[in-house]
């Protein structure tokens, strides 16, 4: 408890750091995904998270929720940590934040006015049905989709999935907003749907927003601060110019792109393709 | 070879660990949601999908076990001349340990099976996650409503399987090896006692909780893929089947040892 306090003076001292992780590790087996992790996240501010598949940007950000407990580290929410908190008063804290997942996570069972009304329904007394209605209506209209509440899950596009699941991380008007590449798999088109969408929250509701992605485009759109894990480490931390200009070659190869030498030789030595194309000749269709 | 032996024995002392919270946060959740009326509808969805759609397998099962016991044992009870002793060789059988046991064993099949792929499911496409993101214990929401519907249910059912082993089993009887109905009923009766027919239907309180609590841990912790899902459901019932002949073993001993400390006088005739 008074280590909490002790934090809660220390995070406002800060000046307005909503989520600070500090030496965070988290390791499976002997795999170690976040090396030693510090960051402190600003309130009200767009933070983008990028980084090759793989180099823990989906671990990181289930930490900020504690959906995954850390192997050594700590994390803080508005100064109390919350890494070490048991589940009745963690779920309690998570009601200030909403979670897009990668693949919407939208409940297959429910239709799309259900899935939203869960978590009201999970945390309120509702007495009156017309006001849920009006909830699901005010938060589908907000992400483009009125009229799409007796649907299903099966029965939408990803890029609808996704909008219903941000409808649904948005309904208890969360002080943070996490998203877990909301424009992986879909078109340029509906991506920057997306991308516009997290804009449009961010004036309206004005919440703290942390955003995974390897979609650069999408990055600089909506960042005010973009942070580059590699191998479990940050190896880039600013603005959109600050990367843009960071000298790490690792961030330059990623930001534009480009193979890196090591794995162009690798597919260089791999042989051409009409050798990959040989199969032996007692092979029989 | 001693290394690999040390990485299984840490593996399973982990997951003995993991399945003993499981199961202790599912029975507190579960007595919660007792008392909970807002978790009510829930239970009794599953109470639908679990117990009234497993009504027709569970009574053909039962009436199957009757009249394979009666066509089993016919012939030795009729080359004594003690053909009307049938029935009380049928229906303590059924509602003792037969009906209990395969019921129970055909619902580990059908509904457990259904609850580790439905969660595991569930675990793969992130839902559980995205409950817990949401402020709600997925053990509350989804695991104590299955264990509820579950324990309920199971009794109900293997009323059922007994109904229909006692109905089968005297089918055959009678009207195939054409045994006198009245001495067949009536040694019925008085082999048969309230006592018999009423631990049959307790075991069904374990086995329904057993089920419940083994297919949602196999769905909440299964691998990810369609490979893992699948796996997780076989070792479901495995593991299902295996601690339904466990239970049933134990419950038999503590049974008879109730039942001699109650009427000690009864043994000795």
């Amino acid at each position: 408890m008074i280590e909490n306090n002790k934090s809660k003076q220390d995070s406002e001292k800060e000046g307005g750091e909503i989520i600070v992780v500090k030496n965070l590790s988290k390791k499976f087996g002997s795999n170690v995904v976040l090396d030693n992790i510090s960051l402190g996240i600003e309130k009200g501010k767009t933070t983008v998270i990028i980084g090759p598949s793989g180099c823990g940007k989906t671990v990181l950000i289930k930490h900020l929720i504690v959906l995954l407990r850390p192997s050594s580290g700590e994390v803080y929410y508005k100064g109390v940590r919350i890494d070490n908190l048991p589940d009745d008063k963690l779920n309690k804290v998570r009601t200030n934040f909403g979670f897009l997942f990668q693949g919407g996570a939208l409940f297959d069972s429910l239709s799309v006015a259900e899935n939203i009304k869960f978590p009201v329904k999970q945390h309120y007394k509702v007495t009156e049905r017309s006001g849920l209605d009006e909830l699901v209506k005010t938060k589908l209209s907000l992400v483009g989709l009125e009229g799409y509440q007796d649907y299903y899950p099966a029965k939408l596009s990803g890029g609808q999935k996704k909008r219903v699941a941000l409808a649904r991380a948005i309904a208890l008007n969360p002080e943070v907003i996490l998203y877990d590449e909301p424009t992986t798999g879909l078109d340029p088109i509906r991506s920057d749907v997306i991308n516009e969408l997290i804009l449009k929250l961010r004036q309206g509701l004005g919440p703290t927003s942390i955003i995974v992605t390897h979609d650069m485009t999408s990055a600089y759109k909506i960042a005010d601060r973009i942070i580059m894990l590699y191998e479990g480490k940050i190896i880039a931390d600013g603005d959109a110019s600050h990367i843009r200009n960071h000298p790490h070659p690792v961030v330059q190869q990623f930001i534009n792109g480009r193979i890196g030498e090591d794995d162009l030789a690798v597919l260089r030595a791999s042989g051409t393709i009409f050798q990959t194309q040989y199969l032996p000749r007692d092979f029989e269709k | 070879m001693i290394e690999t032996i040390g990485a299984k024995s840490i593996e399973m002392s982990f997951d003995l660990g993991r399945f003993g919270r499981f199961l202790w946060k599912s029975l507190l959740a579960s007595l919660r949601s007792c008392i909970n009326p807002r978790t009510y509808p829930l239970v009794w969805d599953q109470m639908h999908i679990i117990g009234v759609r497993s009504v027709p397998v569970v009574m053909i099962t039962g009436a199957f076990v009757g009249m394979i016991l009666a066509v089993e044992a016919y012939d030795q009870l009729a080359g004594m001349g003690l053909e009307e002793h049938l029935g009380v060789l049928i229906n303590i059988s059924v509602v003792k340990e037969l009906g209990p046991v395969l019921a129970a064993v055909m619902l580990a099949g059908r509904v457990g099976g259904a609850l580790t792929a439905e969660l595991g499911t569930m675990n793969v496409t992130e839902q559980i996650d995205a409950v817990k993101s949401m402020g709600t214990d997925p053990i509350r929401y989804l695991v104590a409503p299955r264990v509820l519907g579950c324990v309920l249910l199971t009794p109900f059912l293997i009323i059922y399987a007994d109904l229909m082993g006692v109905v089968g089993g005297a089918f055959v009887s009678l009207e195939e090896f054409g045994i006198n109905s009245s001495g067949y009923w009536s040694f019925s009766a008085s082999g048969v006692e309230f006592w018999d027919v009423s631990i049959g239907v307790i075991k069904g309180f374990f086995f329904g909780g057993a089920i419940a609590i083994i297919s949602c841990y196999k769905g909440f912790t299964c691998r990810e893929g369609a490979e893992g899902v699948g796996r997780a459901c076989t070792e479901a019932f495995v593991a299902s089947f295996i601690s339904i002949l466990a239970l049933n073993f134990a419950l038999a001993i503590i049974s008879k040892a109730i039942y001699n400390t109650l009427w000690p006088i009864k043994i000795m005739l």
